[in-house]
């Protein structure tokens, strides 16, 4: 599946786009710290199909990822 | 761009900053509307915060597009709910480079009378600010970098 990463989580990734394979958004989240250095220290937010999701949930493969960090709009 | 109504997806990104002419030019787009009594409009600058002694000389704002798009949606859906009154919304937001002291947001709404356009204008800012995946990367004097966070 493609994450999507933006801003400064982008920045510390070194990329805008990841391939990953994970079941759940559980898995995802502890392949992407790993992935990412520094990001278990900041302050982000992950959206599935484009709605921030807390909860943990299976994936398909077929959503659209993002992990934001926090926004800076207006 | 800029026409009413909440029921469509509209774009609310424009390159670099906003123009004062191009406010200008949409108030004007008003006079026709002769229901309306009252505008509304904030504007947001790029404020030259100093961090650390070093000026803030620029902010580069990226979005991710489709999700704000679809946020500013629904926060145009339920403003247009809560203050029906509201004759037209225009909401633009600047991405890219955008040098201190230059316009990068602007929230205009119109209604007969002003209260209505007031709060709306009010509840949209905070909302968008809160919602919107827009990120600004700000540019310091000595050409190192920092990420704005919103409060």
């Amino acid at each position: 599946m493609r994450i999507l990463l933006f801003g400064s989580i982008a920045e510390k990734a070194g990329t805008s786009v990841l391939e990953m394979n994970a079941p759940s958004l559980h898995s995802l989240r502890h392949q992407l710290i790993a992935r990412i250095p520094g990001l278990e220290q900041m302050r982000y937010a992950i959206a599935i199909d484009r709605r921030v999701t807390v909860e943990d949930q299976a994936l398909t493969g077929s959503e659209e990822i993002a992990v934001l960090p926090p926004f800076a709009g207006g | 761009m800029s026409s009413s109504g909440p029921h469509k997806v509209k774009d609310i990104f424009v390159e670099g900053a906003i123009d004062p002419a191009f406010i200008a030019t949409s108030i004007a787009k008003h006079a026709s509307r002769t229901d309306i009594g009252a505008h509304e409009i904030f504007l947001g600058q790029v404020r030259a915060d100093t961090v650390d002694g070093t000026a803030v000389v620029a902010i580069e704002y990226t979005a991710y597009r489709e999700m704000a798009l679809e946020a500013m949606t629904r926060i145009r859906e339920e403003a247009f709910e809560k203050w029906p009154a509201i004759t037209c919304l225009h909401v633009h937001h600047g991405l890219g480079l955008i040098p201190t002291g230059a316009l990068c947001f602007m929230v205009f709404a119109s209604a007969p009378h002003r209260k209505a356009a007031r709060e709306a204008v009010a509840w949209i800012v905070d909302r968008i600010k809160a919602d919107l995946p827009i990120f600004g990367r700000e540019i310091l004097s000595d050409s190192t970098h920092l990420w704005k966070t919103n409060q």
